[in-house]
C-alpha cells in the first residue's frame, strides 16, 4: 500500500517532468526513487553532467578570451562582469522601488521610514569612512610602491638625458666645423652628408631609448595594483548608496507626493488670510490668484507620478507585455482567417496572394509603416483619451507607460507573428479526418457545432504547433523593433548601452543578451506545455 | 412486418472521369428491403458494396436512380439512417460518453438535459460499456472503441441500420461478440439493417438475406440468396447445422467464380453479341481474353 503511494507521487512528479518538457530531470528523479540505480546514474552522467561539463567548459573558454580582445568600448566583458552587471541592474531596479514607495508615502509610515532610511545613513556613512580610509591607505602604499619602482627608472632616465644631451651638442660641433671645413674646401662634401645622417640616426636612437624608458614609467603609474582598484571600487559602492539614501530621504521630505499637497494647501491658506486682510484691490486680485492657483495645483498632485527610471528589470516587464499583446492580436486574427481558410477552397484562393505577398515582407519595413500608421491616430497622445486612461495613476497598467510606441511594436509583432499560425490555422482545419465530417453529416451536425465540436477540435495540435513558431517569431522581432524604433523594452536597453558606451554597457549588453535568450526560453517552454494539453493524448489526465 | 421499408431501384454511381466519361461503379441495381428485414451486401474488393452503402446513408450523391426509405426519397443524411463505420472514428478529445452525447442534442432538440443523459447511458449500457463512460478512446481497445460507435448509432433512435465492414478490424472472438450484440439490438429495436462484409461465415449467419454484388465497375445484384432460419439465433445451433455449409459453399463459389475477372459486365455473351462492331472484334475467340477460369461460364 505504501509502495504504491511511493509510486503515484513518482509518477505525478516524472508526469509534470515530461509535459514540462525538461526530460533531463527524468533519471534523478527515478535514481532519488531507487529504480534502476545503475542506468540513471548512467543517464544522469550522459545527459546531465556532460552538457553542464560542457557549458562550464564554454565559460571557462569565455573568461580567457574575452580580455584578449580590446574594443572601442572597453575589454570584452569577462562571465564575472556579467554577473556584477546583472547584479547592478536587480539593485538599480531596488532602488527605484525604494524611491518610488517613498514618494507615495504619507502621514506615520512616511515619518518611520525617514527614521529608518537615516539611521541605515548613519550606517552607511560609517562604513564608507572606514572603506574610505582603507581605499586611501592602499592608495598611498601603492603609490609608495609604484614610487619605488620607478625611481631608478627615473634615475636612468635623467641620467641618460643629460649624457645624450651632452652628446648631441658634441656632435652639433663637430658638424660645424666640418661643414666651416667642407665650404673651405678642405674636407669632400660627402663626407657631410654621410655625417648629417650619421647625426640623425644616432639622435633618433636616443630619443627611441627616452622614450622607452618614459612608456615603462607611465606603464606603472597608470596600472595601480589591483588593491586599490577594489578598495576604491568598493569604497564608490557605498558612496553609491548614501547617495541612493539621500535621494530616498528627499523624495521623503520635499519631493514628497503628500508634502508636496500639503505644502500647496498651506499655501492657498495664506493666501486666503491674505486676500481677507488685504486693503487695496490690486493686492485682493494678486491674493485671489494665488488662491486660485494653488488650490489647483493642490488638487492636480493626486494625478503626479514617480518619475521611473528605465531598469532592465523594467524593459523586460514591457518588452514581456508588448510581445504578449502584439501574439494576442495576431493570433485573434490569425485563427480565424486560418479556420476560413481551411473551410472554404474560395477563402484560401482569395488570400493566398495576400499571404504569399506581405509573408516575406522584412519586419523592419512594418515597423516603419505602424509607426506612420498608428502616429496618426494619437497626434497628441499625452492628451489622448487611451493613455490618460492607461496611464493614470489609479491604473495598474500605469507602471507600464503605455505609448505609441508600444503599440506599433506590438502591431509588428502582429504583423509577423500572424503567418505561422496562419497557414498552420488552415493546414490544420483542411487537413481533418474527412471520416470525423462523415460522422458529423451523419449526425446531421449543424455548422456551429461541426466547427466548435469536431473541426476547431481536431485541428488544435496544429494550431497551437503553429502559434509556438508565432510567438518565437514575435519575440524576435520585437527586440530588433524596439532597437529600432526606440520603443521602450529590452532592445532599446541594449541600443542606449550601445549608444552611451560607458565601462559597464558592453556587459550590459550581454546581460541583456541572456535575459532574451532565457526568456524567449521560457516563452517556448509555455507554448510547448499549452500544445501537449491541447493534444488529445494528455487531455485526460492532465 | 412484410411491407417494403427500403426501396433502392436503378441506383447507378457514376464518378466523373476527368478524361470525359464517366467512371460507372455501380449500374442500375434494384433491392427492396422489408421492415426488421437484415441484409448482407458481399462481392469483391472495390466493387461497390461501400458506394451503396454511403448512398444509402446518405454521404454519397446519387447519380441516377433513387432511394426511397419509409415511402419518402431520401436526399441527404438523416436521423433515421445511422451508420456504423469500419473504423470507429471517435473523436479522440471527446470520452465515450460525449462521443455518444454528439448526435443526441441534435436528434432529440426538445429533450430536457437529465434525458439526453439518460438516452446516452442507456445506448452505452446496451452495448456493454456502462463502467467505461469516462473514458477515452484511446483508453479504449478497438472492440471497445467500436461499441462507442454502434452506442452513437443507436442513440438516434435509427429506423435503418447501416453498417460498413464493421468488424473489419477486429479479433474473431470480438466479433462474435459485437455480431450478438448487433443482432440483439435490432431485433429489439425492429431496425432494418444492411451490412458490408467479406467474411461468409457473419453474412449467412447474420441476414436474412444475402446479396451478391458481380464485379465493378458497372457492379449490379449477380444473384441472392435467401436464408430461413427463425429468430433469435444460435450460433452453435447454425454452426452445426448442415445448410450452413450449404449456404456458405454458395457463396464462396460465387465469389471464387469472380476472383480473376474485371468487371461482369464483359461476359460472354455481351461480347459475343457486340462483337462485330466493337474494339475487341479483332479477337477471334473473345474467351482468351478471358483464360481458361471463365469457360466454365460458358
Ligand atoms: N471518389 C471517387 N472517385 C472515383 N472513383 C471512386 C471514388 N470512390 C470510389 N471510387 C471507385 O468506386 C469503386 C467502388 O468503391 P467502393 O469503396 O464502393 O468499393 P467496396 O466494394 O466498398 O470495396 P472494399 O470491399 O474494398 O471496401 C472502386 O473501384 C473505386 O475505385
Ligand atoms: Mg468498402
Amino acid at each position: 500500500m505504501a509502495d504504491s503511494k511511493v509510486d503515484k507521487i513518482k509518477y505525478g512528479i516524472l508526469k509534470v517532468i515530461d509535459v514540462s518538457g525538461f526530460k533531463v530531470f527524468d533519471p534523478p528523479v527515478r535514481l532519488l526513487f531507487g529504480e534502476e540505480p545503475q542506468k540513471q546514474i548512467k543517464d544522469i552522467g550522459r545527459y546531465m553532467v556532460l552538457p553542464i561539463l560542457f557549458v562550464v567548459g564554454c565559460i571557462f573558454l569565455w573568461t580567457v578570451i574575452a580580455p584578449t580582445h580590446k574594443t572601442k568600448s572597453g575589454e570584452v566583458p569577462t562571465p564575472t562582469k556579467v554577473w556584477t552587471a546583472g547584479q547592478d541592474s536587480l539593485r538599480f531596479h531596488e532602488k527605484e522601488d525604494e524611491k518610488e514607495k517613498a514618494f507615495f508615502l504619507s502621514g506615520e509610515d512616511r515619518l518611520a521610514e525617514i527614521k529608518e532610511v537615516e539611521a541605515l545613513q548613519a550606517e552607511l556613512q560609517a562604513e564608507f569612512e572606514k572603506l574610505e580610509a582603507i581605499s586611501k591607505e592602499t592608495s598611498a602604499n601603492a603609490e609608495a610602491e609604484t614610487a619605488k619602482k620607478l625611481a631608478p627608472l627615473q634615475k636612468e632616465y635623467d641620467e641618460l638625458k643629460a649624457q645624450y644631451k651632452e652628446a648631441q651638442t658634441a656632435r652639433k660641433a663637430a658638424l660645424t666645423a666640418l661643414s666651416d671645413k667642407v665650404a673651405a674646401k678642405q674636407a669632400k662634401s660627402a663626407d657631410l652628408v654621410a655625417a648629417i645622417i650619421d647625426n640623425d640616426t644616432k639622435t633618433d636612437a636616443e630619443k627611441g631609448k627616452l622614450k622607452d624608458i618614459k612608456t615603462a614609467m607611465d606603464d606603472i603609474r597608470s596600472n595601480p595594483p589591483k588593491e586599490v582598484k577594489e578598495a576604491q571600487l568598493a569604497a564608490n559602492k557605498v558612496a553609491d548608496e548614501i547617495q541612493h539614501g539621500k535621494k530616498r530621504l528627499s523624495y521623503l521630505t520635499t519631493g514628497n507626493l503628500s508634502e508636496k499637497k500639503a505644502s500647496f494647501v498651506a499655501k492657498a491658506e495664506d493666501a486666503e488670510t491674505a486676500l481677507a486682510a488685504s486693503t487695496t484691490g490690486k493686492d485682493a486680485l494678486k491674493q485671489a490668484k494665488y488662491v486660485v492657483s494653488n488650490t489647483e495645483k493642490a488638487d492636480k498632485a493626486d494625478e503626479q507620478k514617480y518619475p521611473r527610471a528605465a531598469s532592465i528589470v523594467w524593459q523586460t516587464h514591457r518588452s514581456l507585455l508588448t510581445v504578449i499583446v502584439g501574439f494576442i492580436i495576431g493570433a485573434l486574427i490569425a485563427i480565424p482567417l486560418g479556420i476560413m481558410c481551411g473551410l472554404n477552397k474560395i477563402v484560401m484562393a482569395c488570400l493566398t496572394p495576400l499571404i504569399s505577398i506581405f509573408r516575406p515582407v522584412s519586419p523592419v519595413v512594418w515597423l516603419l509603416i505602424f509607426q506612420i500608421v498608428v502616429g496618426a491616430f494619437f497626434p497628441d497622445p499625452e492628451k489622448h483619451p487611451l493613455f490618460v486612461f492607461l496611464n493614470s495613476s489609479i491604473n495598474p497598467l500605469s507602471y507600464f507607460q503605455t505609448n505609441p510606441a508600444m503599440i506599433f511594436s506590438a502591431c509588428t509583432v502582429a504583423m509577423c507573428a500572424l503567418w505561422p499560425a496562419l497557414v498552420n490555422t488552415a493546414l490544420g482545419v483542411s487537413s481533418i479526418d474527412p471520416d470525423h465530417l462523415n460522422v458529423a453529416k451523419v449526425l446531421r451536425l449543424g455548422f456551429w457545432s461541426r466547427l466548435f465540436k469536431i473541426i476547431i477540435p481536431s485541428s488544435l495540435p496544429l494550431v497551437f504547433a503553429g502559434l509556438r513558431i508565432s510567438l518565437g517569431v514575435g519575440w524576435m522581432v520585437l527586440i530588433a523593433a524596439e532597437a529600432l524604433s526606440s520603443s521602450d523594452g529590452l532592445g532599446k536597453f541594449v541600443w542606449d548601452e550601445y549608444q552611451n558606451g560607458s565601462s559597464q554597457s558592453f556587459a550590459n549588453i550581454i546581460l541583456a543578451c541572456f535575459v532574451v535568450g532565457i526568456i524567449g526560453f521560457f516563452l517556448d517552454r509555455l507554448m510547448i506545455i499549452l500544445q501537449r494539453f491541447v493534444s488529445f493524448d494528455e487531455s485526460a489526465t492532465l | 412486418m412484410s411491407q417494403r421499408y427500403v426501396e433502392i431501384s436503378n441506383l447507378v454511381k457514376a464518378y466523373p472521369n476527368p478524361f470525359g466519361d464517366d467512371f460507372r461503379v455501380v449500374e442500375g441495381l434494384n433491392l427492396n428491403m422489408f421492415q426488421g428485414e437484415f441484409v448482407s451486401l458481399i462481392g469483391h474488393s472495390g466493387c461497390g458494396k461501400s458506394t451503396v452503402l454511403t448512398m444509402l446513408a446518405g454521404l454519397n450523391e446519387i447519380s441516377e436512380g433513387g432511394i426511397i426509405v419509409d415511402n419518402k426519397e431520401i436526399d441527404g443524411p438523416g436521423p433515421d439512417r445511422a451508420v456504423v463505420f469500419q473504423a470507429p472514428c471517435l473523436m479522440p478529445w471527446m470520452n465515450a460518453f460525449d462521443n455518444v452525447m454528439l448526435g443526441v442534442k441534435n436528434v432529440y432538440p426538445h429533450a430536457t438535459p437529465e434525458e439526453r443523459k439518460q438516452i446516452v447511458e442507456y445506448s452505452l449500457a446496451r452495448v456493454g460499456l456502462k463502467d467505461s463512460m469516462k473514458k477515452f478512446p484511446r483508453e479504449l481497445s478497438g472492440g471497445m472503441q467500436q461499441r462507442v460507435g454502434i452506442a452513437r448509432a443507436i442513440a438516434l433512435k435509427p429506423k435503418v441500420l447501416l453498417l460498413d465492414e464493421p468488424f473489419g478490424r477486429l479479433d474473431s472472438l470480438t466479433r462474435m461478440e459485437l455480431q450478438d450484440v448487433i443482432l440483439d439490438i435490432v431485433a429489439q429495436e425492429k431496425l432494418t439493417s444492411m451490412i458490408v462484409t467479406h467474411d461468409v461465415d457473419e453474412a449467412v449467419f447474420m441476414s436474412d438475406r444475402v446479396i451478391m454484388m458481380t464485379n465493378g465497375p458497372l457492379a449490379r445484384i449477380g444473384e441472392v440468396m435467401n436464408i430461413h432460419w427463425e429468430r433469435p439465433r444460435d450460433r452453435e445451433e447454425i454452426f452445426a447445422d448442415p445448410k450452413f455449409f450449404e449456404y456458405r459453399e454458395h457463396l464462396l463459389s460465387f465469389l471464387e467464380q469472380r476472383a480473376h475477372l474485371k468487371s461482369d459486365f464483359h461476359d460472354f455473351e455481351d461480347n459475343r453479341q457486340h462483337g462485330k462492331d466493337n474494339l475487341l472484334s479483332f479477337v477471334k475467340n473473345p474467351m482468351e481474353l478471358y483464360g481458361a477460369e471463365n469457360s466454365h461460364k460458358a
